[in-house]
């Protein structure tokens, strides 16, 4: 067992590019909601942009989260509009607007756009963050943004308005670090989201799992070969994530602590998981496949003896023109 | 009725009551030929076919010895059947041969072919039902495309 090889080959399989398709589908929806969003607000809404996964660059292919942030102006909801008006009307908006091709979702920060299953299996899903700026006009200059927490996140309450975000420099921040240590960081970002996906609802947030490794290369030597550098950031994980005094500040806004986003619980068992996945491989290294599975889309395969499709669900509309003689 | 491959492990399964409708559908077009799509499932280990539906096309041509059908004015039956538990799907077509037996012409093994390689389509392993017919005599004729080659399933 080459884990290495392995791991490159979990990346590999897991690459964008590879479903450039559904990649195209995420792209035209998001397209439809901006142009939606900016219909129905015109004047009272700056435009509108991705900054989910794809975006940051860092993306995996199993499942692209969309962030779409919908900065609105301070008075777009009237002079003493408050962010839960702004939110709900958003999602008032967006359910009317999509409720017969998609589940429409109130979240945490954002109103999720689950669109049904389509002709090949896929599901797309933009997730719609509405935000506002501090003071009106003030956000083309400073990009600040206030956003509404729907329900209870981590240590902040439900009904709580007070995150605030430059939500640009957050993306610059991880796209410029990403791109230039393309080799470690985005490698072991992929990774860690591509275990992340094997878990249901798991609490750490992407961009947590994004900072955390970044703060890791920060704060260590992290060398040798792939499988090294993971196990480097895993132990970091491990060993500082339950500390009080860690600290995972937000590059668009340092009053923004995204560690405060996990309960104490959360965090023990995070830096459980880690534990028991280098103890594991630790055992047997056959055990990193359970913990970072390759991509099976994209493994291939030449099975004559199961009935077999093409790797993309089993939904199929039929040729055009079939001619039978 | 169940039928299998010889050689290959797989089987498919359907409604001899299904087949008898599909056939009688088919001769009320004589002389011509006709058909449609067949709709179904596989198991979870994908061993066995299910045969379950036809969709009949909107639009086609035929003659005694011709079939030709487009998929316009269809698509949405085939967004329903998937929306059905257990999901189904397009997993292969059917026609007649009037006056003739249930073996696939040429055509219908570059048809097939054709179906395989569509990029539209999700399946690798088409199959393909011919029910050849006279006046006194109904036959039909299952085949499937496994690699590049078609295999006749037998009772
Ligand atoms: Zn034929």
């Amino acid at each position: 067992m080459d884990k290495n090889k392995h791991l490159e080959s979990v990346i590999k399989t897991h690459q964008i590019a590879k479903e450039e398709q559904l990649l195209n589908k995420h792209r035209d929806k998001s397209k439809d909601v901006k142009e939606s969003l900016e219909k129905e607000y015109g004047s009272n809404i700056y435009s509108p942009f991705n900054s989910g996964s794809y975006a940051k660059n860092t993306a995996i292919n199993t499942k692209f989260d969309f962030d779409m942030i919908a900065p609105f102006k301070k008075n777009a909801f009237g002079s003493n509009g408050t962010l839960k008006d702004m939110y709900n009307n958003v999602y008032d908006f967006l359910y009317e607007k999509y409720k017969d091709e998609a589940n429409v979702i109130k979240q945490k920060v954002s109103i999720g756009i689950e669109f049904f299953r389509d002709e090949e299996g896929d599901i797309v899903k933009i997730d719609v963050v509405p935000g506002r700026e501090l003071n009106q006009d003030k956000y083309p200059d400073d990009e600040n943004l206030n956003l509404y927490v729907y329900y209870k996140y981590g240590n902040y309450d439900a009904g709580s308005e007070r995150i605030k975000t430059n939500v640009k420099a957050q993306i610059n921040n991880i796209k410029d670090r990403a791109t230039n240590e393309k080799d470690s960081i985005r490698k072991i970002i992929r990774l860690l989201k591509v275990w992340k996906g094997t878990k249901l609802n798991y609490p750490t947030k992407s961009f947590l799992l994004e900072l955390i490794t970044i703060k890791a290369f920060d704060n260590n030597d992290i060398t040798g070969s792939l499988w090294d550098k993971l196990e480097a950031v895993m132990e970091y994980i491990r060993d500082e994530v339950t500390k009080e005094n860690f600290t995972l500040k937000d590059p668009g806004n340092s009053s923004n602590d995204l560690i405060d986003t996990l309960t104490t619980s959360e965090r023990q068992n995070f830096s459980n998981d880690m534990d028991n996945i280098i103890n594991r491989i630790e055992d047997n290294d056959e055990n990193i496949k359970t913990y970072f599975p390759e991509n099976e889309k994209f493994i291939e395969e030449d099975n004559d003896d199961t009935y077999g499709d093409k790797g993309a669900g089993l939904f199929s509309i039929p040729p055009k023109n079939e001619r039978f003689g | 009725m169940k039928l299998r491959l010889k050689d290959i492990a797989l089987e498919l399964q359907v409604e001899e009551r299904f087949i008898n409708e599909l056939a009688r559908i088919g001769k009320a077009h004589y002389p011509n030929e006709y058909g449609g799509f067949l709709i179904g499932y596989y198991s979870d280990d994908k061993k066995i076919l299910t045969i379950t539906d036809t969709i009949l096309p909107k639009k086609y041509n035929a003659t005694p010895s011709l079939f030709m059908r487009d998929n316009i004015g269809v698509k949405q039956h085939f967004k329903n059947f998937y929306k059905e538990k257990p999901k189904k799907y397009y997993v292969g077509e059917w026609h007649t041969h009037p006056n003739n037996k249930a073996i696939p012409s040429i055509t219908d093994i570059k048809a097939i072919n054709s179906i395989r390689n569509d990029k539209d389509v999700a399946i690798l392993n088409p199959v393909l039902l011919i029910i050849g017919y006279t006046d006194n005599h109904t036959e039909i004729g299952f085949y499937v495309l496994i690699k590049d080659k078609i295999y006749k399933y037998e009772n």
